[in-house]
C-alpha cells in the first residue's frame, strides 16, 4: 500500500483523488457528512414530536457484568433486547453509510466487509472502555461496588479503538487492505460533527453568555495562531532545512494550520506536485496521532482548573479535524474526572469538547482564506503568471463544507429552543439520542486513523528530515505557542458548574 | 503511476537550494508582526469587554 492511499486525503481536493471505478462521485464527502449528520439530527428531532425514532438504538454504560453493559437508548424500548439492538443499529449504520459510499463510487461489497469489521472492532473497543475498573471516575466505586479504577472514564473506548488500530495498522497489511474501503476516518468525523452541532447548541441554549465569549474568543485564537505559526514553520523549513518553497509552505500549513486539510488546500493553492501535499499529509497523521495520545493527559494533569483553556489547546495544537475533536473529547472526560476528584467541582460535560470544536472549526473556516492568500502572493509575487488571476470563488471551492452542516444543527437547536422555551427538555432528550451515533462516529475515527497511521511505510520512505521539521517545529514551538494563545484568552473562562 | 520517493525528492532538494526571496522574507515577518500585534489587541479587547 502506497503512503498516499494510506491516507486520509481531504474531499475537498476532488482534483486529486483518484475514484475506486472511474466515473467521479455523485457527492464529496464533506457534503455526504452533512446528509449523514443532518439525517441522523432530523430523526433524532422526531422526539421533540413525540415520534420516539432512535430510541431502539444500542448505548453503552460503565459495566461490571458484562450483561449489563448494552441496551436500548430510549426507556420507551426497554424491553428490547441488548443484542437486536446492536445489531439493528449496526444494520441502519451499514445502510446509510453504504448510500453513501455508493455516492462515493466505492466498491460497495468491499465497504460492506470493511464497515462490518471496523463497526465491531470499534464497538467491542467502546464497550471494553465502559468496564467500571477503566471507566468509572472515584465518585462512581461505591456505587458500582469496586475498590480501585483507572478513572479513564467512558472516552478510554477512544483510545483502546486508537490502539487497536494501530495494531491493525502496522502489524496486519492483509487486514489492513480488507477493510480500506472502510477506513475513512474524515467521514467519520464530519459526520460526528454535524451530529455534535445540536449537542453543542444545547449547552450554548442553557449558557448563551458563556457560548458567545467562547465563539468570539475562538475566533481571536484562530486568527492570532495563523499568524503567528504559519510564517515561523515555513521559515525553519526554508531557512534551517533547505526545503524549497514547494515543499516549505504545504508543511508550514500542514504543521501549524490543520494538517491534512491545510497542506493539501496549499500545495494546490501554490501549485506544487500533488505528492508533496500527501507525503506532508502522512506525516500530519502520524504526529496527531501522538498528540493524540500525549496532550489530553498532559492537559489532565497541568490544566484541570482551567478547563476551556486544555479545550481550546487541543483544538490549536493537535492537527486534523478527527484527532483535535477526539482530544477534546478525551480531555473533557479526563480533566472533569480529575477537577472532581481534587477540588470537588464537578464542570459539566461537553464544555471543553465545545471549545476544541469551535477553535477548530474556525481554523477549517480560515484554510480556504489563508490558501486564498498564499494563492494570491505566489502567482503575483513569487512565481509571477502573466495573465493567470486568482479568484475570490477559490475561497468558497475550498471552503470545508460539512461545517454548514455543523452551523445548521447548532442554529436549528438554539432556534427551536429560543422560540418554544417549553420544547427545551424534549430537544435535550432528542440531541442525547443523536448523541449516541456521535460517540459511534467518534470510536470508528480513532480505529480508523490508528488504522491509517503506519510508522513502518512511513520510515521505509526516508521520512526523517521531514519528520525532524515536525518535530522541531510541533513540540518546540506550535505546542507552546499554542498553549500560551490559548492561556491569554480562555484563562479564568469556566463551563458551568452540574447543580445539586 | 509511479510516485516518486521522499528520499529521492530530498536529494534533489540538496543540489538544488533555493535561496529565500525578499517577497518572502516580507510574507514571513509581515505575518508575524501582524499575528503578535493582533495578539495583543485582541487579548486586550476580550479581556477589557467579556
Amino acid at each position: 500500500m502506497s503512503s498516499a492511499s494510506a491516507l486520509a486525503i481531504e474531499p475537498r481536493v476532488e482534483e486529486k483523488l483518484p475514484a475506486t471505478e472511474s466515473k467521479p462521485p455523485l457527492i464529496n464527502e464533506d457534503w455526504l457528512a452533512v446528509c449523514i449528520g443532518l439525517f441522523v439530527f432530523v430523526l433524532s428531532l422526531g422526539l421533540v414530536f413525540g415520534a420516539d425514532l432512535l430510541g431502539w438504538t444500542i448505548t453503552a454504560s460503565v459495566w461490571t457484568s458484562p450483561a449489563k453493559a448494552l441496551g436500548p437508548t430510549s426507556k420507551a424500548y426497554a424491553n428490547l433486547s441488548p443484542v437486536f439492538s446492536l445489531i439493528g443499529t449496526y444494520v441502519f449504520l451499514l445502510a446509510v453509510l453504504s448510500a453513501g459510499a455508493k455516492a462515493l463510487r466505492a466498491n460497495l461489497p468491499r465497504f460492506a466487509k470493511g464497515f462490518t469489521a471496523v463497526f465491531a472492532v470499534s464497538y467491542a473497543c467502546w464497550i471494553l472502555g465502559n468496564w467500571a475498573y477503566i471507566a468509572a471516575t472515584p465518585d462512581k466505586r461505591q456505587a458500582l461496588k469496586i475498590g480501585w479504577s483507572l478513572s479513564l472514564t467512558n472516552e478510554s473506548g477512544f483510545i483502546i479503538a486508537l490502539l487497536a488500530g494501530l495494531v491493525v495498522g502496522n502489524f496486519s497489511t492483509r487486514a489492513c487492505e480488507a477493510i480500506k474501503e472502510a477506513i475513512r476516518p474524515e467521514l467519520y468525523i464530519k459526520t460526528a460533527i454535524v451530529i455534535l452541532g445540536g449537542f453543542l447548541g444545547i449547552a450554548a441554549l442553557e449558557q448563551r453568555q458563556l457560548a458567545t465569549s467562547v465563539m468570539f474568543l475562538g475566533g481571536c485564537a484562530i486568527v492570532v495562531a495563523y499568524l503567528i505559526f504559519w510564517p515561523i514553520v515555513y521559515f525553519v523549513a526554508r531557512r534551517y532545512f533547505g526545503f524549497s518553497r514547494e515543499w516549505a509552505a504545504p508543511l508550514a500549513s500542514g504543521i501549524s494550520i490543520c494538517g491534512v486539510s491545510a497542506a493539501i488546500a496549499t500545495g494546490t493553492a501554490i501549485k506544487a506536485r500533488p505528492v508533496v501535499p500527501i507525503m506532508v499529509s502522512s506525516l500530519v497523521v502520524i504526529f496527531a496521532v501522538v498528540e493524540l495520545m500525549a496532550l489530553p493527559f498532559a492537559a489532565q494533569h497541568f490544566l484541570y482548573h482551567q478547563p476551556l483553556v486544555a479545550g481550546a489547546w487541543m483544538g490549536l495544537a493537535v492537527k486534523t479535524d478527527g484527532a483535535a475533536v477526539a482530544s477534546g473529547a478525551i480531555a473533557d472526560a479526563l480533566i472533569r474526572a480529575k477537577a472532581l476528584a481534587a477540588t470537588g467541582i464537578a464542570y459539566q460535560a461537553g464544555w471543553i469538547m465545545g471549545v476544541s470544536t469551535t477553535v477548530k472549526v474556525f481554523i477549517d473556516v480560515m484554510i480556504g482564506v489563508w490558501a486564498f492568500v498564499l494563492a494570491w502572493v505566489w502567482s503575483a509575487k513569487i512565481e509571477r503568471r502573466e495573465g493567470e488571476k486568482v479568484r475570490a470563488g477559490q475561497i468558497w471551492e475550498r471552503f470545508p463544507k460539512f461545517i454548514l452542516g455543523y452551523v445548521a444543527t447548532f442554529v436549528l437547536v438554539l432556534a427551536l429552543g429560543l422560540a418554544f422555551p417549553g420544547l427545551v427538555t424534549k430537544i435535550k432528550a432528542a440531541m442525547g439520542q443523536a448523541n449516541v451515533f456521535r460517540a459511534i462516529f467518534f470510536v470508528m475515527t480513532f480505529f480508523a486513523i490508528g488504522t491509517l497511521s503506519n510508522f513502518r511505510k512511513l520510515w521505509q520512505e526516508g521520512i526523517a528530515k521531514l519528520a525532524a521539521v515536525y518535530v522541531l517545529c510541533l513540540f518546540g514551538y506550535i505546542i507552546w505557542v499554542g498553549l500560551l494563545i490559548s492561556w491569554l484568552f480562555f484563562h479564568g473562562v469556566l463551563p458551568p458548574v452540574v447543580k445539586g | 503511476m509511479s510516485e516518486p520517493r521522499l528520499t529521492e525528492e530530498l536529494e534533489k532538494m540538496k543540489g538544488e537550494y533555493e535561496p529565500l526571496l525578499p517577497i518572502e522574507r516580507k510574507l514571513i515577518w509581515f505575518t508575524f508582526g501582524a499575528g503578535v500585534v493582533l495578539l495583543a489587541a485582541l487579548v486586550l479587547i476580550s479581556r477589557a469587554f467579556i
